[in-house]
Protein backbone atom coordinates (compact mmCIF):
# COMPACT_ATOMS: atom_id res chain seq x y z
CA UNK A 1 0.00 0.00 0.00
CA UNK A 2 2.76 2.51 0.79
CA UNK A 3 6.25 1.86 -1.13
CA UNK A 4 9.01 4.57 -0.23
CA UNK A 5 11.80 3.91 -2.88
CA UNK A 6 15.35 5.43 -2.68
CA UNK A 7 13.27 9.02 -0.97
CA UNK A 8 16.01 11.83 -0.17
CA UNK A 9 14.80 15.03 1.88
CA UNK A 10 17.19 17.99 3.19
CA UNK A 11 16.33 20.64 4.87
CA UNK A 12 19.37 23.57 4.22
CA UNK A 13 21.79 21.02 5.34
CA UNK A 14 20.56 18.99 7.84
CA UNK A 15 19.48 15.33 5.79
CA UNK A 16 16.40 14.44 6.77
CA UNK A 17 16.12 11.18 5.00
CA UNK A 18 19.12 9.58 2.97
CA UNK A 19 18.08 7.04 0.28
CA UNK A 20 15.06 5.37 1.80
CA UNK A 21 13.47 2.27 0.74
CA UNK A 22 10.93 0.67 2.33
CA UNK A 23 7.43 -0.95 1.43
CA UNK A 24 4.27 -1.59 3.97
CA UNK A 25 1.28 -3.65 2.80
CA UNK A 26 -2.41 -3.23 3.07
CA UNK A 27 -3.79 -4.24 6.51
CA UNK A 28 -0.51 -4.09 8.42
CA UNK A 29 0.07 -2.25 11.41
CA UNK A 30 4.02 -0.72 11.23
CA UNK A 31 5.67 1.13 13.78
CA UNK A 32 8.41 4.34 12.37
CA UNK A 33 11.17 4.34 15.74
CA UNK A 34 14.23 6.30 16.34
CA UNK A 35 15.45 9.02 18.39
CA UNK A 36 13.87 12.48 17.40
CA UNK A 37 14.64 13.89 14.57
CA UNK A 38 15.65 10.35 12.76
CA UNK A 39 13.15 11.22 10.08
CA UNK A 40 9.98 9.62 11.29
CA UNK A 41 7.63 12.37 11.15
CA UNK A 42 8.89 13.70 7.40
CA UNK A 43 8.14 10.30 5.95
CA UNK A 44 4.46 11.00 7.65
CA UNK A 45 4.30 14.23 5.73
CA UNK A 46 5.79 13.02 2.71
CA UNK A 47 2.71 10.29 2.59
CA UNK A 48 0.30 13.13 3.61
CA UNK A 49 1.98 14.93 0.58
CA UNK A 50 2.97 18.33 3.12
CA UNK A 51 6.50 17.73 1.67
CA UNK A 52 7.71 16.60 -1.42
CA UNK A 53 11.34 14.21 -1.87
CA UNK A 54 14.01 16.34 -3.00
CA UNK A 55 14.95 13.00 -5.10
CA UNK A 56 12.77 9.36 -5.12
CA UNK A 57 9.33 8.24 -5.27
CA UNK A 58 6.84 7.62 -2.76
CA UNK A 59 3.88 5.15 -3.59
CA UNK A 60 0.08 5.31 -2.04
CA UNK A 61 -2.11 2.18 -3.83
CA UNK A 62 0.76 1.85 -6.32
CA UNK A 63 0.34 5.71 -7.36
CA UNK A 64 2.96 7.52 -7.45
CA UNK A 65 2.07 10.66 -4.55
CA UNK A 66 5.14 12.60 -5.29
CA UNK A 67 3.63 13.82 -9.22
CA UNK A 68 0.18 14.24 -7.97
CA UNK A 69 -1.08 17.44 -8.61
CA UNK A 70 -1.93 20.36 -5.81
CA UNK A 71 -5.20 20.50 -6.42
CA UNK A 72 -5.37 16.53 -5.89
CA UNK A 73 -3.58 16.39 -2.59
CA UNK A 74 -6.89 17.00 -0.54
CA UNK A 75 -8.30 13.98 -2.51
CA UNK A 76 -5.39 12.05 -1.33
CA UNK A 77 -5.75 12.93 1.92
CA UNK A 78 -9.46 12.12 2.41
CA UNK A 79 -8.11 8.46 2.03
CA UNK A 80 -6.16 8.82 4.69
CA UNK A 81 -7.24 9.33 8.41
CA UNK A 82 -4.42 11.23 10.94
CA UNK A 83 -3.75 11.12 14.80
CA UNK A 84 -1.77 13.94 16.09
CA UNK A 85 0.85 14.04 18.96
CA UNK A 86 -0.79 17.38 19.81
CA UNK A 87 -4.39 15.73 19.05
CA UNK A 88 -5.06 18.98 16.46
CA UNK A 89 -9.10 18.90 17.57
CA UNK A 90 -10.81 22.02 16.79
CA UNK A 91 -11.44 23.85 20.21
CA UNK A 92 -14.48 25.73 19.51
CA UNK A 93 -16.48 22.72 18.34
CA UNK A 94 -17.51 19.81 20.32
CA UNK A 95 -16.16 16.47 20.57
CA UNK A 96 -19.46 15.28 17.96
CA UNK A 97 -18.94 18.76 15.67
CA UNK A 98 -15.26 18.04 15.31
CA UNK A 99 -15.96 14.45 13.92
CA UNK A 100 -18.63 15.80 11.66
CA UNK A 101 -15.89 18.02 9.90
CA UNK A 102 -14.06 15.07 8.70
CA UNK A 103 -17.30 14.20 6.54
CA UNK A 104 -17.78 17.53 5.85
CA UNK A 105 -14.67 17.42 4.06
CA UNK A 106 -14.82 14.52 2.51
CA UNK A 107 -18.15 15.12 1.18
CA UNK A 108 -20.79 12.29 3.11
CA UNK A 109 -24.21 13.34 2.91
CA UNK A 110 -25.15 14.73 5.87
CA UNK A 111 -28.57 12.64 6.82
CA UNK A 112 -25.62 9.83 7.33
CA UNK A 113 -23.91 12.30 9.71
CA UNK A 114 -25.88 11.78 13.32
CA UNK A 115 -25.01 7.26 12.33
CA UNK A 116 -21.73 7.41 11.89
CA UNK A 117 -20.41 10.11 14.44
CA UNK A 118 -22.39 7.71 16.93
CA UNK A 119 -20.63 4.50 16.03
CA UNK A 120 -17.36 5.97 15.90
CA UNK A 121 -17.86 7.60 19.30
CA UNK A 122 -18.84 4.17 20.75
CA UNK A 123 -15.87 2.67 19.51
CA UNK A 124 -13.32 4.74 20.73
CA UNK A 125 -16.01 5.40 24.57
CA UNK A 126 -16.95 8.81 23.81
CA UNK A 127 -20.88 8.44 23.29
CA UNK A 128 -21.25 10.56 26.64
CA UNK A 129 -18.65 13.03 25.75
CA UNK A 130 -20.11 13.90 22.38
CA UNK A 131 -21.95 17.29 23.42
CA UNK A 132 -18.71 18.34 25.81
CA UNK A 133 -15.82 20.54 24.52
CA UNK A 134 -12.33 20.09 23.89
CA UNK A 135 -11.43 22.39 26.76
CA UNK A 136 -13.67 20.09 29.36
CA UNK A 137 -11.51 16.64 28.32
CA UNK A 138 -8.45 14.78 29.42
CA UNK A 139 -5.52 14.28 27.55
CA UNK A 140 -6.36 10.57 26.69
CA UNK A 141 -10.36 11.46 25.76
CA UNK A 142 -8.61 14.08 23.33
CA UNK A 143 -6.56 11.78 21.56
CA UNK A 144 -9.90 9.92 21.34
CA UNK A 145 -11.52 12.55 19.56
CA UNK A 146 -8.76 13.06 16.82
CA UNK A 147 -8.77 9.17 16.52
CA UNK A 148 -12.27 8.90 15.47
CA UNK A 149 -12.38 11.62 13.25
CA UNK A 150 -9.52 10.02 11.75
CA UNK A 151 -11.87 6.75 11.34
CA UNK A 152 -15.09 7.89 11.12
CA UNK A 153 -14.29 8.69 7.69
CA UNK A 154 -13.31 4.75 6.93
CA UNK A 155 -9.71 5.46 5.48
CA UNK A 156 -8.13 2.81 4.15
CA UNK A 157 -4.71 3.96 6.01
CA UNK A 158 -4.34 5.44 9.53
CA UNK A 159 -1.09 7.65 10.01
CA UNK A 160 -0.70 8.41 14.01
CA UNK A 161 2.28 10.66 15.07
CA UNK A 162 3.47 9.75 18.59
CA UNK A 163 -0.37 9.78 19.03
CA UNK A 164 0.92 8.09 22.84
CA UNK A 165 3.51 10.85 23.43
CA UNK A 166 1.47 13.44 25.59
CA UNK A 167 -0.26 10.49 27.83
CA UNK A 168 0.47 8.11 30.63
CA UNK A 169 1.19 4.84 30.86
CA UNK A 170 -2.52 3.59 31.31
CA UNK A 171 -3.86 5.58 28.77
CA UNK A 172 -1.22 5.13 25.93
CA UNK A 173 -2.03 1.75 26.70
CA UNK A 174 -5.51 2.34 26.08
CA UNK A 175 -4.82 4.12 23.00
CA UNK A 176 -2.62 1.10 21.70
CA UNK A 177 -5.44 -1.21 22.56
CA UNK A 178 -8.45 1.08 20.03
CA UNK A 179 -5.39 0.92 17.26
CA UNK A 180 -4.87 -3.03 17.39
CA UNK A 181 -8.89 -3.29 17.64
CA UNK A 182 -9.40 -0.96 14.11
CA UNK A 183 -5.78 -2.59 12.66
CA UNK A 184 -7.95 -5.82 13.29
CA UNK A 185 -10.70 -4.61 11.12
CA UNK A 186 -8.61 -3.97 8.33
CA UNK A 187 -7.02 -0.72 8.74
CA UNK A 188 -3.12 0.12 7.78
CA UNK A 189 -1.71 1.87 10.76
CA UNK A 190 1.51 3.46 10.73
CA UNK A 191 2.61 4.80 13.93
CA UNK A 192 5.69 6.85 14.70
CA UNK A 193 6.95 6.98 17.71
CA UNK A 194 9.82 6.32 20.43
CA UNK A 195 7.83 4.84 23.15
CA UNK A 196 10.41 1.60 23.23
CA UNK A 197 7.85 0.03 26.31
CA UNK A 198 4.94 -0.20 23.55
CA UNK A 199 7.29 -1.56 20.75
CA UNK A 200 8.46 -4.24 23.07
CA UNK A 201 4.79 -5.09 24.15
CA UNK A 202 3.65 -5.58 20.28
CA UNK A 203 4.18 -8.43 18.14
CA UNK A 204 3.98 -5.63 14.66
CA UNK A 205 7.33 -4.94 12.31
CA UNK A 206 9.10 -1.40 13.05
CA UNK A 207 10.74 0.14 10.52
CA UNK A 208 13.82 1.80 12.48
CA UNK A 209 15.38 5.19 11.56
CA UNK A 210 18.47 6.56 12.90
CA UNK A 211 19.75 10.12 11.17
CA UNK A 212 17.61 9.64 7.99
CA UNK A 213 18.15 5.94 7.46
CA UNK A 214 16.44 2.92 7.53
CA UNK B 1 -28.26 25.07 8.09
CA UNK B 2 -25.17 24.08 6.62
CA UNK B 3 -22.13 24.09 8.42
CA UNK B 4 -20.38 26.46 6.08
CA UNK B 5 -23.21 29.01 7.70
CA UNK B 6 -23.39 27.59 11.02
CA UNK B 7 -19.02 28.63 11.10
CA UNK B 8 -19.82 31.94 8.95
CA UNK B 9 -22.40 32.72 12.09
CA UNK B 10 -20.42 31.57 15.13
CA UNK B 11 -17.46 33.52 13.63
CA UNK B 12 -19.76 36.36 13.56
CA UNK B 13 -21.26 35.81 17.19
CA UNK B 14 -17.45 35.28 18.10
CA UNK B 15 -16.23 38.95 17.17
CA UNK B 16 -19.71 41.18 17.32
CA UNK B 17 -17.36 44.33 16.54
CA UNK B 18 -15.98 43.60 14.17
CA UNK B 19 -18.79 42.35 12.05
CA UNK B 20 -20.71 45.44 13.73
CA UNK B 21 -17.94 47.87 11.79
CA UNK B 22 -18.24 46.25 8.62
CA UNK B 23 -22.10 46.23 8.68
CA UNK B 24 -21.68 50.18 9.33
CA UNK B 25 -19.58 50.51 6.59
CA UNK B 26 -21.70 48.48 4.43
CA UNK B 27 -24.38 50.16 5.01
CA UNK B 28 -23.22 53.85 5.05
CA UNK B 29 -21.89 52.94 1.50
CA UNK B 30 -25.58 51.80 0.28
CA UNK B 31 -27.41 54.40 2.15
CA UNK B 32 -25.45 57.42 0.40
CA UNK B 33 -25.30 55.25 -2.97
CA UNK B 34 -29.20 54.58 -2.83
CA UNK B 35 -29.38 58.61 -2.07
CA UNK B 36 -27.40 59.86 -5.01
CA UNK B 37 -29.02 57.01 -6.90
CA UNK B 38 -32.71 58.86 -6.11
CA UNK B 39 -30.72 62.41 -6.54
CA UNK B 40 -28.92 61.25 -9.74
CA UNK B 41 -32.62 60.15 -11.05
CA UNK B 42 -34.25 63.52 -9.97
CA UNK B 43 -31.64 65.66 -11.93
CA UNK B 44 -32.18 63.90 -15.21
CA UNK B 45 -35.98 64.03 -14.84
CA UNK B 46 -35.78 67.62 -13.88
CA UNK B 47 -33.47 68.33 -16.69
CA UNK B 48 -35.78 66.21 -18.97
CA UNK B 49 -38.59 67.94 -17.94
CA UNK B 50 -36.87 71.61 -19.32
CA UNK B 51 -35.57 70.02 -21.95
CA UNK B 52 -38.67 68.95 -23.61
CA UNK B 53 -40.87 71.16 -22.19
CA UNK B 54 -39.89 74.67 -22.23
CA UNK B 55 -42.57 76.93 -22.81
CA UNK B 56 -42.86 79.41 -25.37
CA UNK B 57 -45.11 82.44 -25.12
CA UNK B 58 -45.46 84.43 -28.46
CA UNK B 59 -47.34 87.65 -26.86
CA UNK B 60 -49.84 88.73 -30.42
CA UNK B 61 -50.46 92.57 -31.47
CA UNK B 62 -53.34 94.44 -29.97
CA UNK B 63 -54.57 94.21 -33.73
CA UNK B 64 -53.99 90.63 -34.69
CA UNK B 65 -57.25 89.05 -36.64
CA UNK B 66 -58.67 86.05 -35.81
CA UNK B 67 -57.70 84.59 -39.00
CA UNK B 68 -54.11 85.71 -38.50
CA UNK B 69 -53.91 84.27 -34.99
CA UNK B 70 -55.36 80.90 -36.53
CA UNK B 71 -53.05 80.70 -39.79
CA UNK B 72 -49.82 81.40 -37.15
CA UNK B 73 -51.69 78.97 -34.56
CA UNK B 74 -51.96 76.27 -37.60
CA UNK B 75 -48.92 76.79 -39.07
CA UNK B 76 -46.87 76.26 -35.39
CA UNK B 77 -49.05 72.89 -34.89
CA UNK B 78 -47.45 71.70 -38.11
CA UNK B 79 -44.15 72.38 -37.31
CA UNK B 80 -42.49 68.83 -35.95
CA UNK B 81 -39.90 70.62 -33.68
CA UNK B 82 -42.99 72.35 -31.77
CA UNK B 83 -45.62 70.59 -29.39
CA UNK B 84 -49.04 71.48 -27.79
CA UNK B 85 -49.90 74.51 -29.26
CA UNK B 86 -52.54 76.57 -27.52
CA UNK B 87 -53.97 80.08 -27.67
CA UNK B 88 -54.43 82.11 -24.92
CA UNK B 89 -57.09 85.08 -25.42
CA UNK B 90 -57.14 88.27 -23.52
CA UNK B 91 -59.91 86.96 -20.82
CA UNK B 92 -58.40 83.81 -20.21
CA UNK B 93 -54.75 85.45 -19.16
CA UNK B 94 -56.78 87.71 -17.15
CA UNK B 95 -58.05 85.16 -15.19
CA UNK B 96 -54.69 83.41 -15.13
CA UNK B 97 -53.24 86.60 -13.84
CA UNK B 98 -56.29 86.63 -10.90
CA UNK B 99 -55.40 83.20 -10.04
CA UNK B 100 -51.96 83.92 -9.65
CA UNK B 101 -52.86 87.14 -7.34
CA UNK B 102 -55.91 85.54 -5.92
CA UNK B 103 -54.06 86.07 -2.41
CA UNK B 104 -54.80 89.61 -3.10
CA UNK B 105 -57.87 90.78 -4.90
CA UNK B 106 -57.22 94.40 -5.59
CA UNK B 107 -54.28 93.90 -7.60
CA UNK B 108 -56.60 92.53 -10.12
CA UNK B 109 -59.27 94.54 -9.93
CA UNK B 110 -56.90 97.36 -11.08
CA UNK B 111 -56.39 95.71 -14.25
CA UNK B 112 -58.44 95.25 -17.63
CA UNK B 113 -58.68 92.23 -19.74
CA UNK B 114 -57.08 95.21 -22.25
CA UNK B 115 -53.69 95.25 -20.80
CA UNK B 116 -53.03 91.51 -21.35
CA UNK B 117 -52.42 90.27 -24.67
CA UNK B 118 -53.38 86.82 -26.42
CA UNK B 119 -51.37 84.55 -26.55
CA UNK B 120 -50.10 81.50 -28.38
CA UNK B 121 -48.32 79.17 -25.88
CA UNK B 122 -46.30 75.81 -26.82
CA UNK B 123 -43.43 73.90 -26.06
CA UNK B 124 -40.45 72.44 -28.54
CA UNK B 125 -39.06 69.21 -28.66
CA UNK B 126 -35.54 69.59 -27.97
CA UNK B 127 -34.53 72.95 -25.94
CA UNK B 128 -31.31 73.39 -28.67
CA UNK B 129 -34.10 74.35 -31.40
CA UNK B 130 -35.80 76.44 -28.24
CA UNK B 131 -33.80 80.32 -29.46
CA UNK B 132 -33.98 79.36 -33.25
CA UNK B 133 -37.73 79.24 -33.08
CA UNK B 134 -38.09 81.98 -31.07
CA UNK B 135 -36.42 84.13 -33.47
CA UNK B 136 -38.57 82.53 -36.45
CA UNK B 137 -42.34 83.42 -34.13
CA UNK B 138 -40.64 86.89 -33.46
CA UNK B 139 -40.45 87.41 -37.09
CA UNK B 140 -43.79 86.99 -37.73
CA UNK B 141 -45.84 90.18 -38.32
CA UNK B 142 -48.65 89.48 -35.59
CA UNK B 143 -46.26 88.60 -32.67
CA UNK B 144 -45.27 91.32 -30.38
CA UNK B 145 -43.06 89.85 -28.29
CA UNK B 146 -42.02 86.37 -27.59
CA UNK B 147 -40.79 84.82 -23.53
CA UNK B 148 -39.37 82.10 -22.49
CA UNK B 149 -40.92 80.64 -19.62
CA UNK B 150 -38.50 78.24 -17.97
CA UNK B 151 -36.57 80.16 -15.32
CA UNK B 152 -33.93 79.17 -13.09
CA UNK B 153 -31.52 81.53 -10.65
CA UNK B 154 -32.53 84.68 -12.69
CA UNK B 155 -31.13 83.46 -16.49
CA UNK B 156 -32.02 85.51 -18.67
CA UNK B 157 -31.38 83.05 -21.65
CA UNK B 158 -32.25 80.06 -22.63
CA UNK B 159 -29.16 78.71 -23.18
CA UNK B 160 -28.04 79.85 -19.30
CA UNK B 161 -31.25 77.84 -18.06
CA UNK B 162 -29.60 74.88 -20.15
CA UNK B 163 -26.39 75.33 -19.08
CA UNK B 164 -27.15 75.72 -15.79
CA UNK B 165 -29.27 72.80 -15.29
CA UNK B 166 -26.74 70.32 -17.27
CA UNK B 167 -24.26 71.29 -14.66
CA UNK B 168 -26.31 70.52 -11.83
CA UNK B 169 -26.44 67.27 -13.31
CA UNK B 170 -22.92 67.09 -14.26
CA UNK B 171 -21.59 67.57 -10.33
CA UNK B 172 -24.40 65.84 -8.66
CA UNK B 173 -23.62 62.50 -10.67
CA UNK B 174 -19.54 63.21 -10.93
CA UNK B 175 -19.88 63.73 -7.00
CA UNK B 176 -21.81 61.17 -6.32
CA UNK B 177 -19.79 58.62 -8.36
CA UNK B 178 -16.62 59.69 -6.61
CA UNK B 179 -18.14 59.94 -2.70
CA UNK B 180 -20.18 56.29 -3.80
CA UNK B 181 -17.03 55.33 -5.16
CA UNK B 182 -14.95 56.09 -1.79
CA UNK B 183 -16.87 54.94 0.42
CA UNK B 184 -17.26 51.29 -2.05
CA UNK B 185 -13.42 51.20 -1.52
CA UNK B 186 -13.45 52.14 1.92
CA UNK B 187 -15.75 49.12 2.49
CA UNK B 188 -13.80 46.75 -0.04
CA UNK B 189 -10.61 47.40 2.18
CA UNK B 190 -12.74 46.94 5.97
CA UNK B 191 -13.83 43.76 4.32
CA UNK B 192 -10.25 42.88 3.37
CA UNK B 193 -8.99 43.83 6.45
CA UNK B 194 -11.79 42.31 8.82
CA UNK B 195 -11.47 38.70 6.67
CA UNK B 196 -7.57 38.56 7.16
CA UNK B 197 -7.88 38.92 10.42
CA UNK B 198 -10.63 36.35 10.65
CA UNK B 199 -8.20 33.91 8.69
CA UNK B 200 -5.52 34.71 11.18
CA UNK B 201 -7.73 33.72 13.98
CA UNK B 202 -8.25 30.61 12.33
CA UNK B 203 -5.23 29.84 11.35
CA UNK B 204 -4.87 26.91 13.62
CA UNK B 205 -8.17 24.99 12.23
CA UNK B 206 -7.67 26.00 8.57
CA UNK B 207 -4.11 23.64 8.97
CA UNK B 208 -5.73 21.04 10.98
CA UNK B 209 -8.69 21.38 7.80
CA UNK B 210 -6.20 20.80 5.32
CA UNK B 211 -4.79 18.07 6.91
CA UNK B 212 -7.70 16.30 7.16
CA UNK B 213 -8.27 16.86 3.02
CA UNK B 214 -10.47 19.81 3.30
CA UNK B 215 -10.36 21.52 -0.10
CA UNK B 216 -9.06 25.15 -0.44
CA UNK B 217 -13.18 25.99 -1.38
CA UNK B 218 -14.17 24.00 1.71
CA UNK B 219 -11.67 26.49 4.27
CA UNK B 220 -12.76 29.57 2.25
CA UNK B 221 -16.55 28.58 1.88
CA UNK B 222 -17.41 30.23 5.71
CA UNK B 223 -15.37 32.74 5.26
CA UNK B 224 -16.54 34.20 1.81
CA UNK B 225 -19.90 33.57 2.94
CA UNK B 226 -19.56 35.58 6.35
CA UNK B 227 -18.28 38.64 3.67
CA UNK B 228 -21.65 37.99 2.10
CA UNK B 229 -23.67 38.31 5.01
CA UNK B 230 -22.16 41.71 5.78
CA UNK B 231 -23.07 42.93 2.62
CA UNK B 232 -26.60 41.59 2.31
CA UNK B 233 -26.96 43.06 5.83
CA UNK B 234 -25.11 46.11 5.07
CA UNK B 235 -27.30 46.85 1.88
CA UNK B 236 -30.55 45.81 3.33
CA UNK B 237 -29.96 48.33 6.35
CA UNK B 238 -28.35 50.86 4.04
CA UNK B 239 -31.22 51.04 1.40
CA UNK B 240 -33.98 50.70 4.26
CA UNK B 241 -32.81 54.00 5.77
CA UNK B 242 -32.35 55.73 2.71
CA UNK B 243 -35.65 54.23 1.36
CA UNK B 244 -37.54 55.56 4.87
CA UNK B 245 -35.95 58.88 4.50
CA UNK B 246 -37.09 59.32 0.82
CA UNK B 247 -40.91 58.09 1.69
CA UNK B 248 -40.83 60.61 4.48
CA UNK B 249 -39.37 64.04 2.40
CA UNK B 250 -41.11 62.97 -0.81
CA UNK B 251 -44.58 64.52 -0.52
CA UNK B 252 -43.25 67.67 0.21
CA UNK B 253 -40.80 67.94 -2.67
CA UNK B 254 -43.07 66.13 -4.85
CA UNK B 255 -45.14 69.00 -3.58
CA UNK B 256 -42.75 71.84 -3.74
CA UNK B 257 -41.66 70.99 -7.29
CA UNK B 258 -45.00 71.01 -8.47
CA UNK B 259 -45.39 70.23 -12.72
CA UNK B 260 -41.55 69.22 -12.39
CA UNK B 261 -41.49 65.34 -12.23
CA UNK B 262 -38.50 64.95 -10.10
CA UNK B 263 -39.81 61.87 -8.39
CA UNK B 264 -42.62 58.84 -9.62
CA UNK B 265 -46.19 60.15 -8.03
CA UNK B 266 -46.90 56.92 -9.33
CA UNK B 267 -47.34 54.11 -6.21
CA UNK B 268 -46.25 51.36 -8.16
CA UNK B 269 -43.12 53.74 -10.28
CA UNK B 270 -42.04 54.36 -6.79
CA UNK B 271 -41.30 51.00 -6.10
CA UNK B 272 -40.31 50.24 -8.55
CA UNK B 273 -37.63 53.09 -8.85
CA UNK B 274 -36.53 52.05 -5.50
CA UNK B 275 -36.87 48.01 -6.15
CA UNK B 276 -34.38 48.62 -9.06
CA UNK B 277 -32.03 50.21 -6.53
CA UNK B 278 -32.04 47.24 -4.22
CA UNK B 279 -31.66 44.96 -7.03
CA UNK B 280 -28.74 46.79 -8.30
CA UNK B 281 -27.30 47.24 -5.06
CA UNK B 282 -27.34 43.95 -3.78
CA UNK B 283 -25.60 42.86 -6.95
CA UNK B 284 -23.09 44.91 -6.20
CA UNK B 285 -22.89 44.09 -2.52
CA UNK B 286 -22.20 40.63 -3.25
CA UNK B 287 -19.76 41.44 -6.15
CA UNK B 288 -17.97 43.39 -3.21
CA UNK B 289 -17.91 40.67 -0.57
CA UNK B 290 -17.08 37.88 -2.87
CA UNK B 291 -14.23 39.54 -4.42
CA UNK B 292 -13.28 40.89 -1.49
CA UNK B 293 -13.65 37.61 0.85
CA UNK B 294 -11.80 35.53 -2.20
CA UNK B 295 -8.99 38.46 -2.37
CA UNK B 296 -8.38 38.16 1.19
CA UNK B 297 -8.87 34.42 1.49
CA UNK B 298 -6.14 33.92 -1.27
CA UNK B 299 -3.83 36.33 0.26
CA UNK B 300 -3.99 34.89 3.64
CA UNK B 301 -4.02 30.77 2.63
CA UNK B 302 -0.89 32.07 0.33
CA UNK B 303 0.86 33.04 2.98
CA UNK B 304 0.31 30.27 5.40
CA UNK B 305 1.86 28.00 2.47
Amino acid sequence: MIKFENVSKSFGSIVALSNVSFEIKEGEFVFLTGPSGAGKTTILKMILREYLPDSGKVYFDKEDITQIKEKDVPLLRQKIGIVFQDFKVLPERTVAENVEVALAVTGVEENEWEKRVDHVLKLVGLSKRANLFPSQLSGGELQRVSLARALVVNPKLILADEPTGNLDWDTAAGIMELLEKINKEGKTIIMATHHQGLIKHSKHRSVELKEGKV
Amino acid sequence: MSIHTKTAIEAIKRSPFQAVSAIFVLALTFFVATTVAILVYASNKSLSYFETRPQIIAFLKDDAKADGISALQNKLAIDIRIKDVKFVPKEEALAIYKKATEDNPQLAELVSPSIFPASLEFSVTDLKLAEKIIEEVRSEAIVDQVGFTANLGGEKSLGDVVTRLKTISYYLRLGGIVFVGVLAATSFLVLLVIISMRMTSRKGEIEILSLIGATPKFVSSPIVLEGIIYAILGVAIGWTTSFIMWLYVSPSLISYFGEIPILPKSPITYFLLFAIILGTETLVGFTLALVGSLVAVKRSLKKAK
